[in-house]
């Protein structure tokens, strides 16, 4: 069903290149809204290169990307935000030096006018921030007004998925989120990825845990040394399968021979 | 307990450290110079210097924040100073003052374009510049100085930028305070704030919420360079002449004081606070060592040492606090 309507965003012939090094090999793929797509790979094989692209910290060496119907023609994280493109990244992010407050709400904050001018509205800040601080299990002697770097490794990546998930929009893009999180955190965090598909978006999920992720997915993309290697429903082949290609490294003969 | 709580203040607060000092200081300073140190009219001189150091050093600390650095402001000072007095005697001082400010942006921006968009390292370019403008101050000036006639200081607005005194003090000080208060409110309550702070944490990170990260160094810059050159404005105001060698080495004066005043040199914290009083415990020890007949010789090397002194013991009381 989903497959009959345009693509969300779509990915066309995408090559990258960060001085002599080939990042991302001709890479085509297409995401629907209302999709759970589960991105996998090894370490290295130009999974979060492409995200970085679709986030806009990249910009590709050629081929195009288009989303919503449009080809976007400049990259940058802030254009990414402004179209609703959310994304949990691994390691960046956070702001150590900030307050959790001021992290949440980084390039999007909120403003009175005091006398004309713009002052950071720090009541919202705060409030909402605490909200989602609580919902995402952090201690209770955390604040709003600590700094991340008082917070533990889990405790960030909540921070970081509880921003994404406040900030909802079209897509949410997940780099390795439950890196750093206990079980009952973990499961937290697939439950939401589901319960955002089912409201309507499209969730890339990246991970190395293939499967973990086939159980929540609607599609894989196995990717390997900068190219995309497999693009199947999680219907047409189950997780043994899928890893057996990840495992072959994309070598396409031994995978198509029947075992 | 009284010792936990005071450790949390300094663990929290990176300024306390040289506050501690200043008032160490100047306990020390009045009580050994036999009044020459701590009277009305040597508060007012120190005062001054600390009002132009301290214009320049506002600024060095925002781009400090940021996680680069300035260095060329001591020429942009002179080149606000030179702007300033020459046009100060063919039109009003106010025009002038403007002028100054727009030439010290114009510097400011220069850094910060070639910065954000070759991506080539701060103190290089800045380095640069520090020489392209003391070039071109001493060109200008050509060995003699700019100055400007009693019969043309009795205008307001030449009282205003620097030429005169209330109750004592220059006029400069008040260009001080509101700076300060306007560039707290700044950096603690607006989105550029937030934004400036966060790039100096991690500019990565920054970016990849959508912060410009280029737009807010550049901002930095020329907010930097505008402070420097309006120092400058006001240094010559209050001298009357200004010459190429206006402005010389203070731009290390106006790190050292960033970083005696808790601003972390890798940018993302800044204590605007701090690094004022950094420079009124620069201009005390300079005028101290004046007062008590140290010949100048001595200076550079005493204020030196008391600076790494000074340092050393701001380093020591941090890691007593942050120690549990």
């Amino acid at each position: 069903m989903a497959s009959t309507t345009t693509p969300l965003i779509q990915v066309k012939n995408l090559h990258l290149y960060f001085g002599a090094f080939h990042a991302l090999k001709d890479v085509s793929v297409d995401f629907r809204a209302g999709e759970l797509i589960g991105l996998v790979g090894d370490n290295g094989a130009g999974k979060t290169t492409l995200i970085r692209v679709l986030c806009g910290i990249h910009t590709p060496s050629s081929g195009e990307v288009w989303f919503d119907g449009r080809k976007v023609e400049k990259f940058h994280p802030k254009l990414a935000i402004d179209e609703g493109i959310e994304t949990i990244q691994q390691s960046v992010g956070l702001c150590d030096n900030l307050s959790i407050a001021r992290n949440f709400y980084l390039g999007r904050e909120p403003v009175k006018r005091i006398l004309g001018i713009p002052i950071l509205d720090f009541a919202l800040m705060r409030e909402k921030s605490t909200k989602v601080i609580r919902e995402f299990g952090l201690r209770d002697n955390v604040s709003a007004d600590d700094e991340v770097e008082r917070l533990s490794g889990g405790e960030r990546q909540s921070v970081k998925i509880g921003r994404a998930v406040e900030f909802k929009n079209r897509v949410v893009i997940m780099d390795e989120p439950t890196n750093h999180l206990s079980v009952r955190e973990r499961e937290h965090v697939n439950e939401l990825a589901v319960s955002l598909k089912e409201q309507g978006l499209l969730v890339i999920y990246i991970t190395h845990d293939i499967f973990q992720v086939h159980k929540l997915a609607d599609r894989i993309v196995i990717m390997e040394n900068g190219e995309k290697i497999e693009d199947a429903s999680t219907h047409t082949m189950s997780a043994e399968a899928l890893e057996e290609v990840i495992r072959q490294g994309g070598r396409k003969v031994t995978k198509k021979e029947p075992v | 307990m009284a010792l936990t709580g005071f450790k949390r203040l300094v663990g929290r607060h990176t300024e306390i450290g040289i506050l501690l000092i200043a008032a160490l200081l100047i306990a020390y300073f009045s009580a050994s110079s036999d009044g020459r140190w701590a009277n009305a009219y040597n508060i007012g001189t120190i005062l001054q210097v600390t009002a132009t150091l301290g214009l320049m050093t506002l600024g060095v600390a925002l781009v400090i924040g940021t996680g680069e650095i300035d260095i060329s402001v001591g020429s942009t000072f002179g080149m606000g100073a030179l702007v300033y007095l020459w046009l100060a005697l063919r039109v009003d001082p106010t025009l002038a003052v403007l002028a100054a400010l727009a030439v010290g942006a114009l510097i400011g921006a220069f850094n910060g374009l070639v910065i954000t968009r070759t991506g080539t390292p701060s103190l290089i370019v800045t380095l640069g510049t520090l020489m392209i403008f003391r070039g071109l101050a001493i060109a200008l000036t050509d060995g003699f100085s700019f100055s400007i006639p009693y019969a043309s200081r009795g205008k307001f607005t030449y009282w205003l930028f620097g030429g005169g005194d209330i109750m004592g003090i220059n006029t400069a000080i008040i260009w001080l305070v509101l700076a300060l208060v306007i560039l707290m409110l700044v950096l603690g309550a607006t989105r550029f704030g937030n934004r400036l702070l966060a790039v100096g944490g991690s500019a990565a990170s920054a970016h990849s919420r959508g912060v410009r990260v280029d737009r807010v160094k550049l901002a930095a810059f020329i907010i930097c360079g505008m402070l420097a050159s309006f120092g400058g404005a006001l240094e010559a105001g209050k001298l009357g002449f200004a010459d190429g060698s206006m402005g010389r080495l203070m731009e290390l004066q106006a790190i050292a004081s960033c970083v005696l005043g808790g601003c972390l040199l890798a940018g993302g914290q800044v204590s605007l606070v701090g690094a004022l009083t950094g420079v009124f415990v620069l201009s005390s020890i300079q005028s101290y060592l004046v007062v008590m007949g140290v010949r100048p010789q001595w200076f550079m090397l005493l204020l030196g040492v008391i600076v790494v002194g000074a340092a050393l013991g701001d380093r020591v009381l941090r890691q007593w606090a942050i120690r549990r």
